[in-house]
């Protein structure tokens, strides 16, 4: 029974730790889809910019992995104008089509961009004043602190962009513009400067959740899917262009990623001889992401269907 | 005997069109009798089933305007039926093939069925959930070979018309090349068939087809049917063309993407557009990868160009190759009323 309980709490931890992050990812494709309808394909590979920009800067810099945070948020953002800029602003004006493919062209070229420059090895952060540390809750529950410190620093850079827009003027405009773009416009608030806000804005988070996530998960060039599926289901469930729906879900998605190891210690606790299920963590979450899409499009905290 | 006259009925095309196809048809009949290098068969083999492919997308994506990004699950539906029956049981390809495509047809209306209450770009997500749901089922299920894949016995004697196996390419050359002619009939008479037009009508304005009686969902469903029997017959010729077949070679995220482009490249909602797509993409992706591979030491490069040059046509010319030819048509007509 002890066992079980601490599998339990081990993974409800872990889940929220993880869906902190997830929130993060979350958080860039939400904003870009609020503002401009537009699904990015590529939301991953910004992922996979900030994963290998924190690896290459902080023993660039000498500095600790963490400290490199902000330098990802500035990537992220010129990744994220680079590409509105270059690319998404002309698909802007063909069908939803277009728009699909476009972004996957983006997310073809920037995952072999860096196939090209880093090579398909994995590679994980090794020195740090975190790495390797960990904080004993109890027996056998153990946080790793380098996963304690991404979840905080993730709640932080959530609460600063959502302060960004909810409480400043810039993100006002933005809002408003999410809301209402021709009744935006005649207020004086350019489109197409609110667009690049959002992309920027989206590149700038998702890049720092990619700084905060290479502490604990190798990164290599094709690690973006994953998290583009991720992203898509927590913004779905969230509901598409709602930024607190972002974080709950995310932790929502974070849970559910951990019920497969959970269910796999209770039935062998049973004894009950049912197939293990671990490898099954993410399907899961394209289920619930179907799910969710059938039973309620507009999530659990949509206003944009 | 109304279909069999629609799909022998090319006379709404211009002539020009019609003499196009017949070089490229005498090109596609002669071609393994001229020179060519292994690679160029492979890339013509590739092609042939891509352009199935591409013509199945169509009849959903292109006359119907659902954009479906989870093709490949019907493709690995397919394949993995005829793999696993020729494993397990030692059943030809041609029992197992109807068998992969009533397969497909099932699960294409069990999962249709929901699906087609989402429009714009969440059905196009949700249809890549469902597909990624069935790779992971795929990639851990023993029966099936989980991530290993299946690999198919080489029969004793071949050439082997009823395991499709053969020690030369060009007898799947030409078992592909009568698919795809049969696939173009077929489209064909597709297009003037009562589902044809209903879903030109869904396309064009859904409310106004609900409210001339059109039940646009089920509609939409029978055409996703048609679209995924076209690659589940592809993706169990695929099997056995490769001898071997892995979760993710054949229900990747990439094929599903990629079929939907060769489409969109060409021309969506047209009978020529996805070949010409084909036609264009799949030659480029093989070439560059040829001279880009690994050899060279850019692995990547080509896939680099390959998004970039997606990212130009979604920009420049989202209705395709054939609405270029349209709009060209079109403006001469125009002129040629004034004059």
């Amino acid at each position: 029974m002890e066992t079980l309980l601490i599998e339990l709490l081990k993974s409800l931890v872990s889940g929220l730790l993880m869906g902190m992050v997830f929130a993060l990812v979350a958080l860039g494709l939400t904003i870009i889809f609020g503002v401009m309808d537009i699904v990015n394909f590529a939301h991953g590979e910004f992922l996979m910019f900030g994963m290998y920009t924190t690896l290459l800067v902080s023993p660039l810099m000498g500095v600790d992995p963490l400290l490199s945070l902000p330098v990802c948020g500035v990537v992220g953002a010129a990744l994220g104008m680079v590409c509105y800029f270059g690319v998404v602003r002309f698909l802007l004006r063909g069908p939803m089509v277009a728009q699909l493919l476009g972004t996957f062209g983006l997310m073809l070229a920037l995952r072999n961009l860096a196939l090209l420059f880093m090579g398909s090895e994995p590679r994980l952060v090794k020195s740090g004043v975190l790495v390797g540390r960990s904080l004993v809750l109890g027996p056998g529950v153990v946080l790793e602190s380098t996963k304690l410190a991404a979840a905080v620093l993730s709640i932080v850079s959530f609460v600063f962009v959502w302060w960004l827009i909810r409480r400043t003027k810039t993100g006002m405009a933005l809002t408003a513009t999410s809301l209402d773009k021709e009744g935006a416009r005649y207020m004086g608030i350019s489109t197409e400067r609110m667009n690049a806000l959002a992309w920027a804005l989206g590149g700038a988070s998702v890049a720092i959740a990619g700084g905060l996530l290479v502490n604990f998960w190798p990164v290599e060039p094709n690690v973006g899917l994953l998290f583009t599926m991720i992203a898509f289901a927590t913004v779905a469930l969230g509901g598409f262009g709602s930024i607190q729906g972002a974080f709950a879900a995310g932790i929502l998605i974070g849970m559910i990623v951990y019920i497969p190891p959970v269910w796999d210690a209770a039935t062998s606790f049973a004894g009950v001889d049912a197939p293990t299920i671990h490898g099954f963590k993410y399907t899961f979450v394209y289920l619930i992401y179907f799910l969710i899409m059938v039973l309620r499009p507009q999530g659990l905290f949509g206003w944009k269907q | 005997m109304e279909a069999v006259k629609n799909a022998l009925d090319f006379s709404d095309f211009p002539r020009l069109d019609l003499t196009v196809a017949g070089l490229v048809l005498a090109f596609l009949l002669v071609f393994p009798a001229l020179p060519h290098s292994g690679f160029a068969m492979a890339t013509m083999i590739q092609f042939l089933m891509f352009s199935l492919y591409g013509m199945g997308w169509n009849t959903i994506g292109g006359y119907a305007g659902q954009v479906d990004l989870g093709k490949a699950q019907y493709n690995g539906i397919g394949a993995y039926t005829t793999a696993v029956m020729m494993v397990r049981w030692d059943a030809p390809f041609w029992v197992s093939m109807p068998v992969g495509l009533l397969f497909s047809i099932m699960w294409s209306f069990i999962i249709g069925y929901p699906l087609f209450r989402l429009k714009g770009h969440y059905f196009a997500i949700a249809t890549i959930a469902t597909s990624l749901v069935l790779k992971d089922v795929f990639e851990s299920w023993d029966f099936v070979g989980a991530a290993r894949g299946l690999a198919i016995p080489i029969r004793a004697n071949l050439p082997d018309f009823l395991y499709l196996q053969f020690r030369h390419d060009y007898y799947y050359y030409y078992i592909l090349l009568a698919l795809f002619l049969l696939g173009i009939l077929y489209l064909n008479a597709f297009r003037h068939s009562r589902l044809g037009y209903q879903l030109r009508a869904i396309k064009d304005n859904e409310d106004v087809a609900k409210s001339l009686g059109i039940d646009a969902h089920w509609c939409k469903i029978k055409a996703y049917a048609v679209a995924t029997a076209y690659v589940s017959v592809v993706g169990s010729f695929h099997a056995c063309y490769n001898f071997n077949i892995e979760p993710e070679d054949v229900m990747s995220l990439d094929l599903s993407v990629l079929i939907a482009m060769m489409a969109l490249l060409g021309g969506a909602g047209s009978l020529w557009g996805p070949i010409i797509g084909a036609a264009i993409l799949v030659p480029l992706k093989s070439y560059l990868g040829d001279w880009l591979g690994a050899e060279s030491g850019l692995t990547g490069l080509n896939l680099v160009i390959y998004g970039v040059i997606i990212m130009v046509i979604a920009g420049a010319q989202p209705r395709g190759v054939w609405g270029m030819v349209e709009a060209v048509r079109a403006r001469r007509r125009g002129g040629h009323a004034a004059a």
